[in-house]
């Protein structure tokens, strides 16, 4: 760990700030133009519900709602996310009642270790916002970019389908 | 992770970011939808410490229909193509194709444009674009010059765009409704894969299935996306039937020229450039395959 700087290190404060609104408040964050919005999310705001997987587009924890749309916030630098609204798990809780879909999912058992959980949520989400009755091809679509490496699967689909699929 | 080390330049319009292209060049990073570029600056794989945030050019965000063209501003994302009526309609080919880049989360952000300037030779939205015959727009600050997107790709990564050029636009031809497409691609997961072959196919065929033109692209197996040129001329005014489908299948997976890497081996991926080449045919024959409805309504 470093304790000092020499002097012959200049430190440029690059930093940029970026208004957006976040689960319906409006923020204005200052950091690193080229940050991803999950770690602005994660080590800036606290929102802790959005987690780092792989980081690169794939496995799809981190997945957010930009302008009601699922999508990975790894691959967003904060400076993009300017005059947008991101919608994370914690705000899909409206006067502390969680959503349908975080209900269905707490039903289902619809998770072991969790930590693909909100990634999954927010995925359906976007899936449910666009097509409210959304058939099983369609749900499966939709989460097809989020890994669950507990395998609970037929669980999330399970609970999907029950707050959107044509089947209950 | 050291974020700090980059310069983000987020013009907000066309002329502005012409203006920064032409004064840094090569030294500056183009990112749009991020899902290629992001990767890089996680993996601290990139060169440029300066990075042009296209995401503002409001003005590149755009489907219009002029005639039999298709003009696609650079900032469409594949969702947006996926949603768009006159794609549909008219080059379903790449609605299909869009759809199955990445996962859900990818096509809200990745942009067509991006997937040409990434040049990858297994850039799925690639082999219909060739088969839509599809021109690319580089517009600099002082000049503007189209290419097709044929002659755009020079090798992995290598393109005709100069360092002080952008992609605005992508043209694409409409298909004559009725004729027969399909896309199709193999990859080790459903979503979220890198493809190890993918085939986009366009073919006019009369009444008893005799081949009256065909076009034939894939990606993955050289190292820019190509026309099978050899097997199209092959099936070029023949009757299809079960023997041709083997016979043009078999000759497009003689004529790639792929290569063993991570995913798969340079034979497995003729093998399956056979079979993909293969299956998409006999839909053709059977008449299962999908077929262009087209449509001139000019609304999206």
């Amino acid at each position: 760990m470093q304790k000092f700087l020499t002097p012959n290190i200049i430190v440029l404060d690059m930093d940029v700030s970026v208004t957006f609104t976040l689960n319906g408040k409006q923020v204005i964050v200052k950091a690193p133009a080229a940050k991803s919005l999950l770690r602005v999310l994660r080590e800036d705001l606290g929102i802790t519900s959005v987690k780092p997987g792989c980081e690169a587009g794939e496995c799809g924890a981190c997945t957010v709602l930009m302008d009601g749309e699922a999508v990975t916030s790894c691959l967003v630098m904060i400076v993009q996310a300017e005059g947008h609204q991101i919608v994370t798990a914690e705000g899909l809780v409206k006067d502390g009642k969680l959503d349908p879909l975080q209900e269905a999912f707490v039903e289902e058992g619809a998770s072991q270790c969790g930590y693909c959980t909100p990634g999954f949520i927010i995925s359906a989400k976007g899936l449910l916002l666009e097509k409210p009755n959304p058939s099983e091809n369609e749900i499966l679509e939709a989460i097809g970019g989020n890994i669950c490496r507990c395998g609970a699967y037929p669980r999330i689909i399970n609970a999907i389908k029950k707050v959107g699929g044509e089947q209950h | 992770m050291n974020y700090s080390q980059y310069v983000v330049h987020s013009p907000q319009n066309l002329n502005e970011a012409l203006g920064i292209l032409k004064e840094k060049a090569s030294e500056i990073r183009l990112i749009s939808g991020g899902t290629d570029v992001m990767v890089l600056i996680k993996d601290n794989i990139i060169k440029e410490k300066e990075l042009l945030n296209l995401s503002f050019l409001n003005e590149l965000r755009y489907i219009h229909e002029e005639g039999n063209t298709i003009k696609i501003g650079a900032l469409i994302t594949y969702k947006e193509l996926e949603k768009s009526k006159v794609v549909n309609l008219n080059a379903p080919i790449l609605v299909d194709a869009s759809k199955t880049i990445g996962a859900a989360q990818i096509q809200n952000l990745g942009t067509l444009a991006g997937n040409l300037g990434n040049a990858s030779p297994a850039g799925d939205s690639i082999p219909p674009l060739y088969v839509l015959n599809a021109s690319v727009k580089l517009q600099s600050a002082d000049s503007e010059r189209v290419v097709p997107v044929s002659e755009f790709f020079l090798g992995p990564r290598k393109t005709k765009r100069a360092p002080n050029e952008l992609i605005t636009e992508i043209a694409i031809e409409k298909t004559k409704p009725g004729l027969y497409y399909f896309f199709k691609k193999l990859g080790l997961r459903e979503a979220n894969a890198i493809s190890l072959v993918s085939v986009a196919c366009i073919a006019d065929l009369d009444q008893y299935k005799k081949v009256n033109s065909i076009k034939l692209a894939l990606g993955a197996v050289a190292p820019t996306v190509m026309f099978a040129v050899k097997s199209e001329k092959l099936a070029t005014d023949k009757q299809l039937d079960l023997n041709l489908v083997d016979e043009i299948a078999r000759s497009v997976s003689e004529e790639i020229s792929p290569i063993t890497d991570i995913r798969g081996s340079a034979e497995y991926r003729r093998r399956a450039a056979y079979g993909l080449v293969y299956e998409g045919l006999y839909e053709v024959l059977m008449g299962t395959a999908k077929r262009v409805s087209g449509s001139f309504e000019g609304v999206y």
